[in-house]
């Protein structure tokens, strides 16, 4: 069940993907596909299409999340990303002091604060998936260094993104 | 616009909508273009969601029941909707009511059952009388009726979901589509305002159920974003909030909330006025209820100030739904190019000042929100059947997450909440014990850690597993939702490849068994008994897939090598032939074979249709020769072979 992404949307296996060339061949490929064309047809056509529909909108799912895109060039790599991934020290020690200072925040109702934490993190952000980009940049596989530093490069991001998502969830 | 309709044989029957409503009902169609709902005698297009069981045996469906609910309050099923896919202890059946619960026995599938006159019927064989008037009236207006887009509330889940097809299916009522009712609204309101883009956010709240559906609408393609809601809430909650006072005020105050204890009678006449008050204080700022007692009325002002402290509780548990379903999209209130009304109760005032605190403007409610949702059905249904051009096309999600129970009672999700449909994921397991050959997986729905805190779907049994030392079985469960939003689960054993049987038990459901049992107890099937019914339904889905084939080969036979090619010119004479001779079994033998020898050809028109989308081409034309050939022609040729070889 697990098909290239990048085949089934046509896309090359790079990082920097265009969200709006992404969601518009989404689109296309959906049209063709979706079941609502095939009602009347034949149970076979029904069935295919179905499956790939299916495919196209999980295909769709993973390259429009920036980790998950990562993720599966990692893989085609050569360097699958383990559930258990840990992160260097460093990372660690980083980030747990991240979150005492956003608790602080928050529980002292600072929305500045936490806003400023949050916007720095979306910088790290940016500066790792400026590595990722860098190594996926032509259709040559990274190896080596190269590789090893997109990795890294990923799971930081994964403790960065959980950080992200808790200095934005205010209620609820 | 059409004075006179003339009857016109050749014509293909009208692909309908139905909104099977909490409260009221309709079915629509779509004529020149445009959606109309069917009109009763009286001008009236909503049929009342109401069913009373007469002594005698009659069933009666719509206003005339309504007047019943009071003297047979009992046998007067009123919201059936709010019942729809509950198991026989769900406390929905304790909210305030009059009716009389029957437990299921041992073995029986667990789901609501209603004592009436001595019968017991499930939610599915009522809301199947409902089905049936909305087809009669369709029937009335159109003379032939083709088959129909029922809509659903977007956040009803897989066992709500089974229950309304299965309703169908007992009515005699062919389902195109399970249309999520706010995506319904949202075409009609796009198709209504010409091609619009934006993104828009659709609060519907019925009679009992209430979504938040954020969509968006580019080119023709309607796509959710998101979607929330609260399946048990809705106008009867305000209903109730009203009842209760009133019957607190009347000394009934300790056993309000154990309808058992009060008069079944008396609990319907306090509803009913409950809801009539709720009405007049939509346009005034206080009304009078009025509850008949033998002997004295009980009457009680109610002030709109009162009233909407009494509903504020009920109208704000949209708002976390709200609030969760913008979170989801990714997008803020301010970003919205409108908020859409549905549904009676957003007809309740501060529900509407409500939507502006939480969306910051006020919502649309340019087309009637009681018709809204069934003119949006039929819109769809006419797609469907083919007979538009219009290219229109809906991408749906899944409303609650899908996953299985693990150890320790803990939630894998497998498939997450807001997943595009249709959707599939595998996910990989193997045994814990040598030579084990059966494996059991419980199916669940909802966002809850533990699986016993979320909706229990199925249990799905896996047979076959080859025996192997624990852990040496690789089992691969693929769950894959349709674009109806129903799950299907299938396994296969990756050492051996063989496909597992799955044997599926709904939680809360009827199983086939069920609904055969209900369809040779219907009047609609009384002459001709099970076999002679499954005769016709082979021959005329051999009849249908043998038209799509031969069109399918005339077009693209080149698509085949040799040997494929014979192959399929052989099934499809082997299929003919057991037709022709009218053998059940072998049709259904033939039928399997000849989906086997097509699908390489269906495989690479499918390919054919990627390729050129990719390369931008325009996809619709490609469309466009496939539908061509396997239009409702097809159908309504089978359909009239089928019954011609029966007499």
């Amino acid at each position: 069940m697990t098909s290239d992404p990048f085949e089934t949307l046509g896309f090359p296996r790079r990082f920097r993907i265009d969200a709006a060339n992404l969601a518009q061949r989404h689109r296309d490929l959906s049209r063709a596909l979706h079941p609502d064309r095939f009602v009347q047809a034949a149970p076979a056509e029904r069935r295919v299409a179905i499956e790939k529909a299916a495919a196209v909108n999980d295909a769709f799912r993973r390259l429009r999340d920036p980790q998950m895109r990562a993720a599966a060039l990692l893989a085609f790599a050569g360097r699958p990303v383990r559930e258990d991934a840990r992160a260097a020290p460093e990372l660690l020690t980083e980030v747990l002091d991240l979150r005492e200072r956003l608790e602080e925040a928050k529980s002292q109702k600072d929305d500045t604060r936490r806003i400023t934490l949050r916007d720095s993190v979306a910088t790290r952000i940016a500066q790792s998936e400026r590595v990722i980009a860098d190594a996926f940049e032509t259709d040559v596989a990274p190896t080596g260094d190269t590789l090893d530093r997109a990795y890294e490069a990923l799971v930081t991001l994964k403790y960065l993104y959980r950080f992200l998502e808790e200095a934005d969830a205010v209620d609820d | 616009m059409s004075l006179l309709q003339i009857f016109d044989p050749t014509a293909k029957p009208t692909p309908i909508g139905i909104d099977l409503g909490t409260t009221n009902s309709l079915v629509a169609w779509v004529a020149d273009g445009r959606p109309q709902t069917v009109l009763d005698c009286d001008n009236d297009p909503l049929l009342p969601s109401v069913v009373s069981y007469l002594s005698d045996g009659r069933v009666i469906v719509g206003t005339a029941a309504r007047e019943m609910a009071v003297l047979h309050p009992r046998e007067t099923i009123v919201s059936v909707k709010r019942f729809m896919g509950r198991g026989g202890d769900d406390p929905e059946t304790r909210r305030l009511g009059p009716y009389d619960f029957v437990m299921p026995a041992t073995g029986e599938s667990n789901v609501v059952r209603f004592g009436v006159h001595g019968r017991v019927v499930t939610p599915v064989e009522v809301s199947a009388e409902i089905l049936k008037a909305l087809r009669q009236r369709a029937e009335d207006k159109l003379q032939t009726v083709g088959p129909a887009v029922i809509t659903v509330p977007a956040y009803f889940d897989d066992a709500q979901r089974q229950a309304t097809k299965d309703a169908a299916r007992l009515a005699g009522i062919e389902v195109l589509r399970l249309l999520n009712e706010p995506t319904a609204a949202a075409l009609a309101y796009g198709l209504d305002k010409g091609k619009t883009r934006g993104t828009f956010a659709v609060y519907d709240l019925g009679g009992g159920t209430f979504d938040i559906t954020i969509l968006t609408l580019d080119d023709g393609v309607f796509q959710v974003q998101s979607t929330g809601g609260d399946s048990q809430l809705g106008g009867d909650d305000m209903d109730r909030a009203i009842a209760e006072v009133a019957l607190r005020e009347m000394g009934l105050g300790t056993v309000a909330k154990d309808a058992s204890r009060v008069a079944p009678e008396l609990v319907r006449a306090v509803l009913t006025a409950a809801r009539a008050t709720k009405h007049a204080l939509t346009n005034a700022d206080d009304a009078e209820m009025v509850v008949d007692r033998s002997g004295a009325a009980f009457r009680r002002r109610f002030t709109r100030a009162e009233f909407d402290a009494l509903v504020r509780p009920v109208i704000e548990r949209t708002g976390t739904a709200c609030r969760r379903a913008l979170r989801d999209a990714s997008i803020d209130a301010a970003a919205l190019d409108g908020v859409v009304l549905v549904g009676g109760a957003t007809r309740v005032p501060l529900v509407q000042s409500f939507v502006r605190e939480v969306f910051g403007r006020e919502g649309l409610t340019d087309i009637d929100p009681d018709q809204v949702v069934a003119m949006g059905a039929a819109v769809q249904a006419d797609i469907l059947a083919g007979t538009q051009q219009n290219d229109a096309i809906v991408f749906d999600v899944i409303p609650l997450s899908l996953g299985i129970e693990t150890m320790g009672g803990i939630v894998e999700k497998i498939l997450p909440r807001n997943t595009a449909i249709p959707a599939a994921r595998a996910q990989r397991f193997t045994t814990y014990a040598d030579k084990q050959t059966g494996f059991e997986l419980h199916v669940v729905q909802g966002e809850r850690e533990l699986a016993d805190d979320n909706r229990s779907l199925a249990r799905f049994t896996l047979r076959g597993i080859p025996p192997l030392p624990a852990g040496g079985a690789k089992l691969e469960v693929t769950f894959r939702v349709d674009a109806d939003g129903l799950l299907t689960v299938t396994a296969r054993e990756e050492t051996t490849g063989i496909e597992q049987s799955t044997e599926v038990k709904p939680s809360y459901g009827l199983t086939d068994d069920d609904v055969e049992r209900m369809l040779m107890d219907s009047f609609e099937h009384a002459e001709g008994d099970i076999f002679e019914r499954q005769l016709v339904e082979r021959i005329v889905e051999g009849q249908s897939l043998l038209s799509a084939t031969r069109a399918a080969m005339a077009a693209d036979a080149a698509l085949l090598d040799e040997d494929e090619r014979a192959e399929a010119d052989g099934a499809i004479a082997a299929l003919a032939a057991a037709i022709a001779a009218r053998q059940s079994d072998m049709i259904k033998l033939r039928i399997e074979g000849l989906d086997r020898a097509t699908t390489p050809l269906a495989e690479r028109r499918m390919d054919r249709a990627i390729a050129d989308a990719m390369r931008g081409r325009n996809v619709d034309d490609v469309a466009e020769q496939v539908r061509e050939f396997q239009g409702v022609d097809a159908h309504t040729e089978a359909h009239a072979q089928a019954r011609a070889g029966e007499h």
